[in-house]
């Protein structure tokens, strides 16, 4: 046997497949263990042998910056091997998501909570995006939950790099839902704002419980984001009009948010609607978002351990699991609604005593490393 | 050090090419010399399994094989890095793609022997690995179509290999990129005569293309190579940038990264590979050439390997069923453990 064979027979024994626990578009994930230590890990089984261009796209995205990007907040990948005409990833086994969580209708989530949330999904952004990496696929289903609370962005099949400016890129990136307006008209050049829209999404998702922006077509997308957030005038976003896949949809007014996120700080919806400028280059950065006043005022973030839980979250997850680009059950009322605000201000069922423990919960780190800090 | 924007440094050293693949000259060679020590050993005894007659009672036994050295092999894999930069202009591909292929060919043969695998294969795959990692894919039809007596399999069969040698570590940070931060950075410095710039850059980045000739980028930083290519376009620019970052003492590692690309940087003569080449045909790898008794005795040993594998495991879970229900509900246990395409 070839040395190079030899040793990938030695990372497979390293790892032991036990059960298989999701399957999706072009892989199938197997919980399992380290065999040495019985450390619990997953193993996605992308099966190669399929594609006629060889070792697909999405896998080698993910492969590539996975190998890279050590960060708490991105999900570790242990270790890579093939076998036969399949490539495996042994990933960091992550047991729920935030879809799960946010869908969740016996877990009220506190401002602290959400908070926390946020600043995770943020510093895991911040650390792709100062490595040049863009992820273009950030949705809650794409943040996976640790059994310690901690936040990792997973799914790196859509990720690349940026570091060439003015290249052309693809614009059929982002599920629809956390897909920005440029992006929807057809802007090939563009960077790290367009994983911050989709912050900003996730950021009021959290606040409504249901998709904030939940377009059904890409048109209707961009009219569900105008009629949120108003039509952009020249002033607003310059430029825009001439953009290749302009199209006007309509004057829609711009509503102040405060109609719909009726319990948040003003704090919180300074913060959102900086997520959510239209022009991407007035948009807010991941670093300055962390250094917003809303990470620094009370009340301070959840710690992580004491976030609150899914109870599916111990069961074996569901196969299936809601597109981002289908309409999800129809449940709750039409985002855009007063109607649907009071998902936000429902009270946690959890005991009081609980809920005060865990408003007291240590202040996650946001120091930055003198790395970060120099310029 | 910090040629590169300053914000980067830092992301370079936790990079996998930081901590895998930079080598000091004395590991390359010690490298390449127990691979190619490897290789002869495994070949002389494959010759043995291909023959009926044991090869040593013959003339042209494998005693009389006359293999590469380390440095042969060198050799035949520089002419290929040539030829990457052939196809790549051929095919019109960004300097991304080009600096990436060589990078994946040179780190492939610190892994294998160019007597087991021949470099015009790895080469043709490793360039095509190299379009899809740097996010530049096209089709496999149309590139093995524009390339003669290239299949598509011929690309895809050595995939999985060249992707397992790499450790599939497919980011590279490259010295063309760290000159253009070089570049800004020098920008900014006092008294600098734009008008011949645009001609040092130009020099420097024909510097940065002979280096990639070289093991420069196995051995030295992005940065250091690129203050390099510098100094060899203009050593007066170099030497004004280290002071204005007061790092004169980089220049002792320039220094010694000129002379490699002075001694190295240069195609291979093609006499001296064609000699080079004519023996590899009589002492490469017969496992590896596929119809060879070898290569069939190999295959036949690997499927007796892989079946008795999946017997074990369909045993197993009988044994594991017929004694109850071990695996409680875990329906999946069961289909994970019959995956026999694993
Ligand atoms: N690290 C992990 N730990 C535990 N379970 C995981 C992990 N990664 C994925 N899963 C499970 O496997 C399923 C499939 O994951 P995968 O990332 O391949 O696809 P997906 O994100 O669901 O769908 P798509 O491929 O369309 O993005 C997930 O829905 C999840 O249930
Ligand atoms: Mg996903």
């Amino acid at each position: 046997m070839d040395a190079v064979e030899k040793a990938n027979a030695e990372r497979q024994k390293r790892w032991i497949k036990d059960q298989k626990v999701g399957e999706g578009t072009y892989a199938v994930v197997y919980r399992g263990h380290e065999a040495s230590t019985g450390k619990k890990i997953a193993i996605k089984k992308i099966k190669v042998g399929q594609f006629k261009d060889g070792l697909d796209m999405s896998a080698i995205r993910e492969v590539k910056y996975l190998r890279e990007l050590h960060h708490q907040n991105i999900i570790a990948l242990f270790d890579v091997f093939s076998s036969k005409t399949n490539l495996n990833l042994v990933l960091e086994f992550l047991d729920a998501d935030l879809e799960l969580i946010i869908k969740d209708r016996s877990i009220v989530f506190l401002p602290a909570d959400i908070k926390s949330w946020l600043a995770m999904t943020l510093r895991g952004l911040e650390f792709c995006h100062r490595n040049w990496v863009l992820h273009r696929d950030l949705k809650p289903n794409n943040l996976l939950i640790a059994s310690d609370g901690q936040l990792k962005i997973a799914d790196f099949g859509l990720a690349r790099d940026f570091a060439d400016p003015g290249y052309k890129m693809t614009c059929q990136v982002i599920t629809r839902w956390y897909r920005p307006p440029e992006l929807l008209f057809g802007s090939r050049y563009y960077s790290t704002a367009v994983d911050i829209w989709s912050v900003g999404c996730i950021f009021a998702e959290l606040m409504l419980r249901i998709p904030y922006l939940p377009g059904e077509s890409d048109v209707d997308q961009l009219r569900t984001t105008f009629r949120a957030l108003g039509t952009p005038t020249e002033e607003d976003w310059p430029g825009h009009t001439k953009l290749p896949h302009y199209v006007a949809v309509g004057q829609f007014p711009k509503p102040p948010l405060r109609d719909l996120f009726t319990a948040a700080t003003a704090d919180a919806l300074n913060l959102l609607s900086k997520c959510l400028i239209y022009e991407p280059r007035k948009r807010i950065s991941a670093r300055d978002a962390l250094n917003h006043p809303y990470f620094f005022a009370l009340p301070n973030p959840t710690n992580p351990a004491k976030l609150p839980k899914s109870a599916s979250q111990l069961a074996p997850r569901p196969l299936e699991e809601v597109d981002g680009n289908v309409d999800p059950s129809g449940s709750a009322a039409a985002p855009g609604t007063k109607a649907a605000g009071t998902a936000a201000r429902l009270k946690r069922k959890a005991s009081v005593s609980e809920a005060e423990t865990r408003a007291v919960a240590r202040r996650l780190d946001f120091t930055l490393s003198s790395s970060q800090r120099s310029p | 050090m910090a040629v590169d924007d300053n914000r980067r440094v830092p992301l370079y050293e936790g990079s996998t090419q930081y901590r895998n693949w930079r080598f000091s000259p004395d590991k390359l060679q010690e490298t390449r010399s127990s691979l190619n020590a490897a290789a002869v050993a495994g070949i002389r005894k494959a010759f043995e399994a291909d023959s009926a007659v044991p090869r040593t009672r013959q003339p042209g036994s494998s005693a009389n094989v006359s293999f590469l050295t380390p440095e042969e092999e060198n050799l035949l894999v520089k002419l290929y890095i040539g030829k990457i930069s052939q196809l790549c202009g051929l095919f019109k591909f960004s300097e991304e793609v080009e600096a990436t292929a060589i990078t994946y060919l040179k780190r492939f043969y610190l892994k294998n022997t160019v007597m087991d695998w021949h470099p015009k294969n790895v080469m043709l795959t490793a360039l095509f690995l190299a379009t899809k990692t740097t996010n530049h894919p096209i089709s496999l039809e149309f590139y093995a179509s524009h390339i003669p007596k290239t299949t598509p399999s011929d690309v895809l069969d050595l995939e999985f290999l060249v992707a397992q040698s790499l450790g599939f570590e497919f980011s590279v940070w490259h010295a063309h990129r760290a000159l253009w931060g070089l570049w800004l950075d020098i920008q900014t410095l006092p008294d600098i005569s734009i008008t011949t710039l645009s001609q040092v850059q130009e020099i420097a980045l024909q510097q940065i293309r002979a280096s990639r000739l070289t093991d420069a980028e196995l051995i030295y930083t992005p940065s250091q190579i690129a203050l390099a290519c510098l100094s060899l376009a203009s050593s007066d620019l170099a030497k004004q940038w280290a002071e204005s970052k007061g790092s004169l003492s980089v220049l002792a590692i320039v220094e010694n990264i000129q002379q490699l690309i002075a001694g190295e940087g240069t195609d291979p003569e093609v006499e001296a590979v064609r000699e080079v080449d004519k023996r590899l045909r009589l002492c490469k790898n017969p496992e590896k050439v596929p119809g060879s008794k070898a290569y069939l005795a190999k295959k036949a040993e690997e499927e007796a390997t892989a079946l008795a594998r999946r017997s074990k495991k369909a045993d197993d879970v009988k044994k594991a069923m017929e004694a109850g229900d071990p695996f409680g509900d875990e329906l999946g246990m069961r289909e994970g453990a019959l995956d026999d395409d694993d």
